[in-house]
């Protein structure tokens, strides 16, 4: 039995490996506006997006859909999308240019998202 | 044979056949235009729940063979593992149960949370199959097996047809294959079929849970074909936000502790409990209901207006 779980033990690792080395995870780009808006409407259906501010980094975007904040955040080569209330969304910590945005979820506990000024000018 | 003791375990025997196709695979998506996508993280995540999951199984393991054992010694028939017939009237007994236990598995948060890491990669690849539940035997899912362990069904044969049975789901977890020839995707439970199983478009929510035999789908209907104009987007409604193998195990259950230190009532633990994943009392989540809900409503074209109205 441990002969089989250390055989295994060998084999998870040259599996990894070899999938690191093969490069075959998705090609990520950096968000811009358009692509954020796909991917909001796909995790969103139905939720009409009034404002977008798509993050400096490209890693993340948060877009206004009345009184909700839908956020998106990247892990890995795919992506994260909570929707928490708007208030939530403004009161949340910002500091060096960084959102940090509590998500109340045990599978997501928080989202980072790197923007050049919050709260937005506009709704200050 | 002895009743008691499977001669082989298919899982076991097969293993090598594993990381030799999640080689190839890896090998075709690098050499070839096979699509398969790895993500180093994720790919050892997978792996690393399906060994844990072995080692979970030695721990749970124990109770769920020694049940099989006392329910087969008060069995109703006498049936024999040297028969054909038994064998392949098992095979279709053991493959309903399984889709019954699937369904289980996503409808009610109880066997979801023992069920939703095997979901909860976002790629949809041959290491994904192997990313196996740890709390599956907590879960209690096993105790669907009984009844054919009553019937009269030997422990030995329940223990090689539910291997026979995963062994057969492993290469359907892969982007690499296209379409089966029409007869075998009418029957049988295929790449293509699973992979919607897999997505989490709202189209594709809650259906195909066959494991080898798609007509249970199709006779309980459950069953949605994959469609060339949507392609399946892979995990879990409200994905992880990182690759902890802890997280990808116990994340719902976790939410199931939170939930119920905050309920106020006996129906609220019971629907925090057994109610569809997403439940909650003022209907502030989302279930896979109220998704494809809101999903239908989208796609709705707008009603022109009525003459007569304002517009």
């Amino acid at each position: 039995m441990l002969i089989q779980l250390a055989g295994s033990f060998v084999a998870v690792i040259a599996l990894v490996a070899l999938a690191a080395w093969a490069k075959i995870a998705r090609p990520m780009v950096r968000l811009d506006a358009d692509r954020a808006r796909d991917l909001l409407g796909e995790e969103f259906p139905g939720k009409p997006l009034d404002d977008l501010w798509v993050a400096t980094d490209g890693r993340g975007a948060l877009a206004r859909s009345g009184a909700w904040a839908l956020i998106l955040s990247e892990v890995g080569d795919g992506y994260v999308a909570r929707h928490i209330a708007w208030d939530q969304a403004l009161a949340a910590s910002y500091c060096d240019g960084v959102l940090r945005i509590d998500l109340a979820d045990v599978a997501a506990p928080r989202a980072h998202l790197a923007l050049a000024v919050w709260p937005p000018q506009a709704v200050r | 044979m002895d009743p008691l003791h499977a001669p082989f375990e298919p899982v076991t025997l097969a293993i090598p056949f594993f990381v030799l196709t999640i080689i190839l695979e890896i090998g075709l998506a690098r050499f070839t235009t096979v699509r398969a996508n790895y993500e180093p993280r994720d790919t050892l995540a997978s792996l690393a729940m399906g060994l844990g999951s072995n080692v979970a199984g030695l721990i749970t393991g124990g109770l769920a063979f020694a049940a099989t054992v006392w329910v087969w010694q008060h069995r109703a028939f006498d049936i024999p593992m040297t028969a054909i017939w038994a064998w392949v009237l098992l095979f279709f007994l053991e493959d309903l149960t399984y889709y019954a236990f699937h369904r289980l598995s996503h409808e009610r948060r109880f066997w979801w949370a023992a069920h939703v890491n095997h979901h909860s990669s976002q790629h949809y690849n041959l290491s994904t199959a192997l990313r196996q539940t740890w709390t599956g035997g907590l879960a209690g899912t096993w105790a669907l097996w009984l009844p054919l362990a009553f019937l009269g069904f030997p422990p030995a044969m329940l223990a090689i047809q539910k291997g026979v049975s995963l062994v057969y789901q492993f290469w359907i977890h892969t982007e690499a294959i296209g379409r089966m020839p029409r007869w075998f995707e009418a029957v049988f439970n295929t790449p293509s079929h699973h992979r919607v199983h897999h997505a989490r478009n709202p189209r594709y929510l809650d259906s195909n849970y066959a494991g080898i035999l798609i007509i249970w789908d199709r006779m309980f209907g459950t069953f949605v074909p994959e469609l060339d104009a949507e392609k399946p987007r892979y995990g879990i409604v409200k994905n992880l936000n990182n690759f902890n193998i802890l997280r990808v195990a116990f994340h719902e259950w976790a939410g199931i502790a939170k939930d119920l230190a905050g309920a106020r009532s006996p129906g609220e633990v019971a629907c925090y409990l057994f109610g569809p994943p997403g439940w909650s009392p003022d209907g502030s989540r989302e279930t896979s209901a109220s998704l494809k809900a809101q999903w239908a409503a989208s796609q709705q074209p707008p009603t022109p207006p009525q003459p007569g109205t304002r517009s």
